[in-house]
């Protein structure tokens, strides 16, 4: 039986963000997977991924699991596991299924389009988004908009803690960026 | 490093360890809040933005040690003192006093966000491409740092004085910052680091005027100055001290993996 990319990309659905609940596919990290024949008839297969953030702590542990599961697929003899920044993981690559998934765990995805607060290349002169000014985060348990930005840090780099005040429970949003 | 950048080695690698030099004590001092702040969401987003601050010096060690072969833990953690490139101001001890640790923030954050829209157009492309990454979240700490400075300025009385106290211990250290790397002219005329440092200050005196000013905090900047400091490896009499406690764990085992 001869490996396909299809098949790589099956394996990789398997593997979880350790910090998201949901898998790398559905959260937009697979950007390519190539395959290469490689010495004694064997195939070389490598797995570009975009990191959610330069610091996510998580890049190693995703690294070993798709060296691991895609290195236990049929003839392949070497697994190259890249982390890319171009180009730039942002929250518009989840997929639909990834979006219910999380909101199902309380984690609310910004709408797409909604990238970061400034460019590279074009620095605003002043960044002063002070609240108020961002479009309503429906609330994932009730799907109100009566919600508000609690700290726009929160238990991992991606995302940021919210509160709704209809059905008081704090719920978690990914950053724009 | 791409061979054909090997007569520019030396400037690069001078550029890249004043950003991540930067970074990594930028980083080192912030995440002595850790545990400290004065509210959790600030514990918070000091631990969060010391995380980035020392990933992004890690994620330039890392390219470093890849081109010039090294290593990348060496380079952060196992070099004498008068080879870091730091500028004084990332070093300095704010005292647990939390509004000079934001100001310096605001401060160095403005201005790192400008240097790595810098380097985000450079003509070498992972390079840039890692500094636009960079850039990106460098905005993050920025909006939080402007946020902070408006808040306080229109708080109590104490907050403001607080904050203009921060400001007449911050500025005056802030020309360090834009102190050239040894040998940036030649990146500059190459493509490598498009642009100049007076372009730079230009901008940054411009971004920190109008939060200052919109805070009712109005300030005069510094300017450059042509002495030379950190990037040519000259500290603060402090810097040894910290640079041992920095570096203490790495000491007792050189050659662990970690």
């Amino acid at each position: 039986m001869r490996t396909t990319e299809r098949d790589i990309r099956s394996v990789l659905a398997l593997v979880r963000d350790p910090e998201m609940p949901i898998s790398i596919v559905d959260l937009g990290l697979v950007e390519r997977v190539t395959l290469e024949p490689d010495r004694d008839s064997g195939r070389h297969a490598t797995i570009d991924l975009l990191p959610t953030f330069v610091g996510c702590p998580a890049l190693d542990m995703i690294r070993a699991e798709v060296s691991d599961r895609v290195g236990d697929l049929p003839e392949i003899t070497r697994v190259t596991v890249n982390f890319l920044h171009r180009p730039g993981w942002s929250p518009d690559r989840i997929t639909p299924a990834g979006r219910a998934e999380l909101k199902a765990h309380g984690v609310t995805v910004p709408e797409a389009g909604c990238g970061g607060t400034s460019t590279a290349a074009q620095p605003e002169l002043v960044g002063l988004t002070v609240a108020g000014q961002a479009p309503p985060v429906p609330c994932p348990y009730c799907d109100s908009d009566e919600t508000e930005c609690e700290s726009r840090f929160g238990p991992t780099r991606c995302r940021m803690i919210f509160y709704c005040r209809a059905c008081r429970n704090s719920f978690e949003h990914l950053k724009p960026i | 490093m791409p061979d054909e950048l090997g007569q520019h080695r030396a400037a690069l690698t001078e550029l890249l360890l004043s950003i991540a030099d930067d970074k990594l004590m930028l980083g080192h001092r912030n995440a002595d809040w850790t545990g400290l702040a004065p509210i959790l969401e600030e514990d918070i987003a000091f631990s969060a933005l010391a995380q980035d601050d020392i990933a992004h010096a890690g994620a330039l060690f890392d390219l470093l040690a890849d081109w010039n072969d090294d290593d990348a833990n060496r380079l952060a953690f196992g070099r004498q003192p008068d080879e870091y490139r730091c500028a004084a101001l990332v070093t300095l001890s704010d005292e647990f006093d939390w509004a000079v640790a934001l100001v310096r923030q605001f401060c160095c954050d403005h201005f790192d966000q400008l240097r790595l829209a810098r380097l985000a157009a450079s003509s070498l492309q992972p390079l840039a491409d890692l500094a636009a990454r960079m850039a990106r979240e460098e905005a993050l700490g920025v909006g939080h740092a402007d946020q902070w400075i408006v808040r306080l300025s229109g708080a109590t009385a104490e907050a403001r004085q607080r904050v203009e106290s921060a400001l007449r211990i911050v500025l005056p250290l802030t020309p360090g910052l834009f102190e050239e790397p040894a040998g940036v002219a030649e990146l500059e005329a190459c493509g490598l680091y498009p642009g100049s440092t007076d372009q730079m200050h230009g901008q940054w005196c411009e971004m920190v005027s109008n939060v200052l000013e919109h805070a009712g905090l109005p300030a005069t900047l510094p300017p450059r100055s042509g002495e030379a400091g950190g990037r040519r490896g000259r500290h603060p009499a402090e810097f040894p001290g910290l640079l041992d406690e920095m570096c203490e764990v790495y000491r007792s085992e050189p050659q662990a993996q970690w």
